[in-house]
């Protein structure tokens, strides 16, 4: 073994040339697990012994892919593949890794441990992290900016990243190098050709993205609309129930143009997930528009709240500090549905697995659209209902009862009746979205102040007099409570709509007609 | 649950095809029917040894009101019939394999045993079992033809002899469905006449509850024994019919099985009861359509509340009105009119209304409406609104019913002025 640190070759001038080689050579990357980085370190080792590259440290298919990218890139861009047995150990080895994003790392890790990068000084204060094509130029992965954010975390201030992704590391605090090639990377690393540090991605500046249609559009409808204006201002969960063709999707759509910019902390937190999900706009990579996902109900339990062999982050996280608008939400699958309830309670999805449970944020609002029957004509005035009563009653009863006692405000719509179309509800001119939008940036303004969070997050205890609650108003709130048989949880999510009425009215305290307001909008019983 | 679906659904389909409001409607005295109830001579049967012969019969299927006319007019007495053995179902329209082998069992166990397991059931039910041969048996249905053999009845005997009114209507009823449904049996009940319905959900269920609650007397009529109420979610309401001096009637013997034929003898046991007949809200297929026809075959009063004409709900009812079957009923007080009664004193209630519920109330109790239709009426806020109607609503003025549309209760029609700064 002696010999083993021993690099012998002939030189041009017919000598015998021994140089000392480095046969062990560490690099540091990072992983995605859930929606947060984990630093891993990359240690490769070049030994005498059949030409081989194993990659150990649970990696899965994509990585041992890895093999073949990074071969034939260091070939292409000018270096040699040693012929001994490499091995390259992904540390911590008992995290599962999968994707592309390795690749760097290894390749460099691989020119380190045979000799062809100088210079090895940077590789402790430099991440790297990109996929590489064949060609050797670099590709950018999902999850860039989570990524920067472990690597950061970690202690190490550098971090290089494919060209694209430069902006979406530098938002989450590394000194971040965008490169091009696997060559131009080498060169940064060995001191040849220093590249210049990216910009992080300018907070505010960026446009909404499309906020759909504008509450003009939408023909009467007073209530549903107060009750949308209630749920989009202080994040509480609507529903709408009531026949086809009224407008419950118009209006639900609406919402996206309703919904104040996302606040700084809360636009680095959404844009990792989207970074995870590879969703991100790489040329804006932060998410100032606050969220608003409306999947289609044929969607998986697994696409709705995230899971998979590779964890990805699902709809109820992509809507986290959003919307998850649910339109025919009684047709989602019945497992999807129950699967929310996680969420909706406690603002985040934990995902089980063999290694561990992981969590994975979504604090979403929860808009749902549906039929008060399969055939959608239940109560309705002027047409029939053609389901079978207990059919209609096992309709309802897919919205489990957990699940409707976390729905804050719920509106029973019908369509005009033949005497008021046309009169004066209908002729009043509807007020257009930025109106709306303007009273709900107030409310939400108040909430921030006062609290520091949405009114539907707002603990029981602080139902106090700081937050706007004087006693006789809670004693209402337990008589009215008793009144109409509301459990202790209802009666509190009735309360922090109370509160988000007042804050649109501009009062800091909460008064009886407040309280009565939102328990207009509560739950009917099930038929 | 099923059940009351497939049964509204075979009820609405004998509507159709026998169409018996369309048939009678220039006729309304019933076809002489040779082998019916009307012309069999009964008084000579001595009731005490003809009993359990009735009983054991009526348990045989396929036995109802209408076969057992047929068997008294061939065998004279159900003694007799009992006698002839298996032979008897060759009397009856239709015989299955079911009624050769209960008779066989029936017949084995002896006509005494039967009625001894029956009586005892019955009694641990609460209830008795009384024959058309009974003095007991309510002297309305005595007039009717086809007449149940043998009833099962619960409760107080003497809510037959009081004149009573049946308040009835779809299973699906609306809020204004629901609201004119609680009006009437509230009134009924206060006037002093017994409602009686069907214990159904909807309207039957609403008039019952109206009358329990104004302390009045009510009579449920059950598509099932008397063990057994259906819907299990009326079981409360039936308890506290009884309590309020009300009663029970099935013809089905405890432990037997419900059928869909069983909800339309039941609808027509409704009518035989009642001195008259309110059709409070019906579809156009509607199991309350067939008591109208019953009503009209047995000559009781038929009357109909009207809805918008483009009301899928009312459609029945305003078929009715239109067909001159039914008379329209304009108020409460006009139907207590019209059946003779005089109205009950009313509760004195006070209410102390801010200015705004004043209005909204004001105007339910003109004409009832959603927030929607109250925007454009009273001109105030949706918010405003909406926390003045939930204000009346913990204050028992006024009832959603689950749906969209608002309306005054009885408590808010009790109230004798109401602010009304509106106009």
């Amino acid at each position: 073994m002696g010999d083993r640190h021993l690099h012998r070759s002939i030189s041009r001038h017919g000598r015998l040339r021994v140089e000392v080689l480095p046969v062990l050579a560490e690099t540091l990357s990072a992983s995605i697990l859930g929606v947060d980085g984990v630093p891993v370190r990359v240690e490769v080792d070049v030994a005498f012994g059949l030409p081989a590259l194993t990659i150990v440290g649970l990696a899965g298919s994509q990585v041992q892919e890895a093999r073949e990218r990074v071969r034939s890139a260091l070939r292409n861009s000018g270096f040699e593949v040693p012929a001994r047995r490499i091995t390259v150990n992904l540390a911590p080895a008992d995290l599962p890794k999968d994707g592309t994003g390795y690749d760097l790392a290894i390749a460099v890790g691989i020119l380190a441990a045979s000799g062809q990068l100088p210079r090895h000084d940077r590789l402790s204060v430099t991440a790297l992290v990109g996929e590489l094509a064949l060609d050797g130029a670099l590709r950018p992965v999902a999850g860039t900016m989570a990524l920067a954010a472990a690597v950061r975390d970690a202690g190490v201030p550098e971090m290089i990243v494919p060209g694209a992704s430069v902006g979406e590391a530098a938002t989450a605090g590394v000194r971040a190098y965008g490169a091009a090639t696997l060559g131009q990377a080498i060169r940064h690393l060995a001191g040849v050709e220093m590249m210049v540090a990216g910009a992080a991605a300018l907070p505010a500046s960026l446009p909404q993205g499309a906020a759909g249609p504008d509450l003009a559009e939408v023909d009467g409808q007073q209530v549903a609309r107060r009750a949308l204006e209630i749920a989009v201002a202080g994040h509480h969960n609507l529903a709408l129930c009531g026949p086809p063709g009224i407008g419950k999707t118009l209006l639900l759509r609406c919402a996206a143009g309703l919904l104040p910019p996302l606040e700084d902390d809360e636009a680095v937190a959404v844009s990792r997930i989207y970074s995870v999900a590879g969703l991100l706009d790489r040329r804006a990579p932060l998410v100032r528009a606050r969220p608003f996902r409306a999947p289609h109900h044929t969607i998986s339990t697994q696409a709705l709240v995230g899971g998979g062999p590779r964890v990805r982050p699902g709809e109820a996280s992509l809507g986290h500090r959003g919307v998850l608008m649910l339109d025919e939400t009684l047709q989602f699958r019945a497992d999807a549905l129950d699967a929310l309830r996680e969420p909706l309670e406690s603002g985040s999805v934990t995902i089980a697995r063999v290694e561990g449970a992981l969590s994975l944020p979504a604090r979403f609002t929860l808009l749902a659209a549906f039929n008060p029957c399969p055939c959608g004509w239940r109560g309705s005035h002027g047409r029939a209902c053609t389901c079978e009563d207990a059919a209609a009653r096992r309709y309802m009863a897919r919205l489990s009862g957990p699940l409707r006692d976390r729905i804050d405000l719920w509106v029973t719509m019908a369509e005009p009746e033949r005497r008021t179309a046309g009169s004066a509800s209908r002729s009043r001119h509807p007020e257009a979205s930025p109106v709306v939008a303007a009273r709900v940036a107030a409310a939400w303004r108040r909430q921030l102040d006062r609290q520091g969070r949405a009114n539907a997050e707002l603990p029981a205890p602080q139902f106090d007099e700081r937050h706007g609650f004087a006693a006789p108003l809670l004693e209402l709130l337990t008589r009215r409570g008793r009144r109409f048989g509301l459990s202790p949880r209802r009666m509190h999510r009735t309360a922090r709509v109370a509160r988000t009425v007042a804050d649109l009215e501009g009062e800091s305290t909460v008064n009886a007609l407040h309280l009565d307001e939102a328990l207009r909008y509560r739950a009917a019983a099930l038929p | 649950m099923i059940g009351v679906g497939a049964a509204g659904a075979a009820v609405g389909a004998t509507t159709a095809e026998t169409s018996p409001v369309g048939a009678d409607a220039f006729g309304r005295a019933p076809s002489p029917n040779r082998q019916g109830w009307r012309t069999l001579e009964l008084g000579h049967l001595d009731p005490a040894a003809e009993r359990p012969f009735w009983v054991a019969l009526a348990q045989v299927p396929g036995v109802g009101p209408v076969g057992f006319a047929r068997l008294l007019h061939r065998y004279g007495s159900a003694r007799a019939a009992w006698a002839a053995g298996a032979e008897l179902l060759a009397e009856l329209p239709r015989v299955t394999g079911e009624a050769t082998t209960a008779l066989r069992r029936l017949r084995r166990e002896g006509p005494s045993a039967v009625l001894a397991r029956v009586e005892r059931a019955t009694r641990l039910a609460g209830g008795e079992v009384l024959t058309v041969l009974d003095a007991a048996y309510p002297r309305s249905l005595s007039e009717i033809d086809p007449r149940p053999p043998v009833l099962f009845v619960a409760g107080s005997r003497d809510a037959f002899d009081a004149p009573g009114v049946a308040v009835v209507g779809t299973r699906r009823a609306t809020g204004y469905g629901r609201a004119c449904a609680a009006d009437l049996g509230d009134e009924l009940a206060r006037a002093g006449v017994t409602v009686i319905s069907g214990l159904a959900l909807g309207i039957d269920g609403e008039a019952h509850a109206a009358a329990v609650a104004a302390g009045g007397r009510s009579i449920g009529v059950l598509p099932s024994p008397l063990d057994r109420i259906y819907p299990p979610r009326h079981r409360e309401l039936a308890r506290r019919m009884l309590a309020c001096g009300g009663a029970l009637v099935s013809e089905l013997a405890t432990g037997q099985s419900i059928g869909r034929p069983d909800f339309a003898r039941r609808n027509r046991i409704i009518a035989g009861l009642a001195r008259a007949v309110v059709v409070v809200e019906a579809p156009d297929r509607s199991g309350a359509l067939l008591t109208a026809a019953a009503a009209v075959d047995y000559g009781r009063d038929l009357h109909a509340v009207p809805g918008p004409i483009d009301a899928v709900a009312s459609s029945g009812c305003n078929r009715l009105i239109a067909d001159h079957l039914a008379s329209l009923v304009t108020s409460p007080a006009a139907l207590l009119h019209a059946i003779g009664a005089s109205a009950g004193r009313r509760p004195v209630s006070v209410a102390s209304l801010s200015e705004a519920e004043g209005l909204v109330l004001g105007g339910l109790l003109r004409r009832s409406g959603s927030i929607e239709e109250m925007i454009g009426r009273t001109g105030l806020r949706t918010g405003v609104l909406a926390s003045a109607l939930t204000l009346l609503e913990a204050r028992g003025l006024v009832d959603n019913y689950g749906g969209a549309t608002f309306h005054p209760t009885l408590a808010a029609r009790r109230i004798g002025t109401v602010p009304d700064r509106a106009r």
